[in-house]
């Protein structure tokens, strides 16, 4: 071993075999198509869903669990330790976590569709336990955080979060047995809260500021804003759960406030960054990034809207809709086009000799099928969420689920292009 | 043009960005590169293997290797391909 290999050593296992991000990258990539399905299997449901076991809250338990969760978890295992600059305490809990995390999406998805509890429980259950190995992997990580206060501060958040919608979830998924809770709506709002605002929110709002740096090629986001957008995040969270729990109006308006505040605080450092950046094309991946953040104030004020009664009898429907399928799906997506090239050459750079080019390993027509589909299908179904039209919603989904089935064929394309050349190289 | 943290030597260019953070040493080595007066070889001294940078310089046209430096240090060579 050569004197520089061995200062590497601990520099190299910040980086996580590629098959461990990739498995949660894949999982999130097949539930995309079936979450689209599911909700447009049953539109007439869908249109104006708010709650209860049915196929719109398989679809969205596809969607949150399957694809942002997957997409999640795969990105916070990739880039935590890199921001915290420590290793993983261990590989192991990560692929024990997927191994309870894909059988038990699909009994959370196949449980709350046909209404079989006796799959929804163990599924549940399952997938629980996955985000609790999970959420050990990250605390143990952040614990000894060295560098990036703020994006650590984030993770915190997201992992108090987690801990939190994940025993509402369970309290949710055994009311269904039993009706042990008072209020199973006021505790399904905060669990949706705490799962998108929190958990999600905050890891998107966290690595934010290290993803979209380096992928425009900026400097450092201002901390001052930084720390400011996290701070009001934190209280809006607190004020917004604490009015869903108690099914107080008046405090979930604070939360939605504060919420916004936090929001317009984010995009300000995502601003600054884009102004600063010395790639000036960014490509599709981008187009989608900046919807996502159009979209993520404007689920807060829908969300307000609907408090106050001033969106009619739909208005919880959309704002869900806008909240997790606008937002949360479109950013992501954005993300996850741009990092699995990136992520697929960089490992094989790490393997040694010359990396393929992200480029290369890019096929840009089904991102551009991709990217057309979901616009229409995010304009669509809204717009049959508004009209109550189970017709165009379905549509709608439809398109969605041309869109993912195309961002497969994506997904697909980068496996086939970095195998077919990672044997090319083993062959000369 | 020489900084704090680039300087000129015989082997090739040299930049420190040991202590920043990501994706600070990143922009920092990227944008050297991009520097018409940059030449053929540039010396980065790191604190960690930027795993990150290496997708960006396959796409610009510039292999890494990684040659011994002090301890605690991580350097790499960086040498421009012939177009």
């Amino acid at each position: 071993m050569t004197i520089a290999a061995t200062f590497l050593g601990g520099a190299k296992s910040r980086l996580l075999p590629a098959s461990v991000p990739f498995r949660f990258f894949g999982a999130a990539v097949l539930f995309h198509p079936a979450a689209w399905a599911v909700l447009a299997w049953d539109a007439e449901a869908a249109v104006g869903f708010t709650g209860g076991l049915g196929l719109p809250l398989a679809a969205l338990h596809l969607l949150t669990l399957g694809v942002l969760a997957g997409t999640a978890i795969g990105a916070a295992l990739q880039m935590l330790p890199v921001a915290t600059r420590q290793p993983l305490g261990a590989v192991w809990p990560a692929r024990l976590a997927f191994w309870l995390f894909l059988p038990g999406v699909f009994a959370v998805g196949h449980g709350m569709g046909a209404m079989h509890l006796w799959v929804l429980v163990p599924g549940g259950l399952a997938v629980s336990a996955a985000l609790a190995l999970f959420g050990w992997l990250m605390v143990d990580n952040l614990r000894g955080a060295k560098s990036l206060p703020i994006i650590a501060a984030h993770g915190w958040l997201a992992m108090v979060a987690l801990a939190a919608l994940a025993v509402l979830g369970l309290l949710l998924v055994f009311d269904f047995q039993s009706g042990l809770l008072q209020d199973h709506t006021a505790a399904a709002r905060a669990h949706l809260i705490l799962a998108s605002y929190g958990f999600m929110g905050m890891l998107v709002m966290g690595f934010s500021q290290i993803l979209v740096p380096m992928f425009g090629l900026s400097p450092e986001p201002p901390v001052l804003w930084g720390r400011a957008a996290l701070l009001l995040s934190a209280l809006a969270l607190a004020v917004a759960t604490v009015g869903a729990v108690a099914n107080d109006v008046v405090l979930m308006l604070a939360g939605a406030a504060i919420g916004l505040a936090a929001a317009g605080a984010h995009l300000w450092t995502m601003a600054a960054v884009m102004r600063a950046r010395m790639r000036k094309h960014l490509g599709l991946s981008f187009l989608l990034i900046r919807a996502g953040w159009v979209l993520f104030p404007l689920s807060i004020l829908l969300g307000a809207l609907d408090l106050l009664d001033l969106l009619g009898p739909r208005g919880g429907t959309l704002f869900g809709f806008v909240l997790l399928f606008g937002w949360l799906l479109t950013f992501l997506l954005g993300i996850l086009q741009r990092v699995l090239p990136f992520l697929a050459s960089m490992h094989a750079a790490k393997a040694g000799g010359k990396a393929p080019l992200v480029s290369a390993l890019t096929a840009a027509m089904p991102l551009k099928v991709h990217a057309i589909c979901h616009a229409g299908a995010l304009v669509l179904v809204a717009a049959g969420i508004v009209a109550e039209s189970p017709v165009i919603l379905r549509l709608g989904a439809v398109a969605g689920l041309v869109g993912a089935l195309a961002f497969a064929a994506f997904a697909a394309e980068v496996v086939r292009r970095m195998t077919g050349w990672s044997l090319g190289r083993t062959q000369k | 043009m020489e900084t704090d943290r680039t300087w000129q030597a015989a082997d090739g260019s040299h930049i420190d960005v040991r202590g920043l953070n990501p994706p600070e040493p990143m922009v920092a080595i990227l944008a050297l590169l991009e520097k018409a007066d940059t030449g053929e070889v540039v010396i980065v001294h790191h604190d960690r293997e930027p795993i990150y940078l290496y997708p960006e310089l396959a796409e610009r046209g510039w292999r890494h290797e990684i040659i011994a430096g002090e301890p605690g240090e991580v350097r790499l060579r960086l040498v421009r391909e012939p177009a």
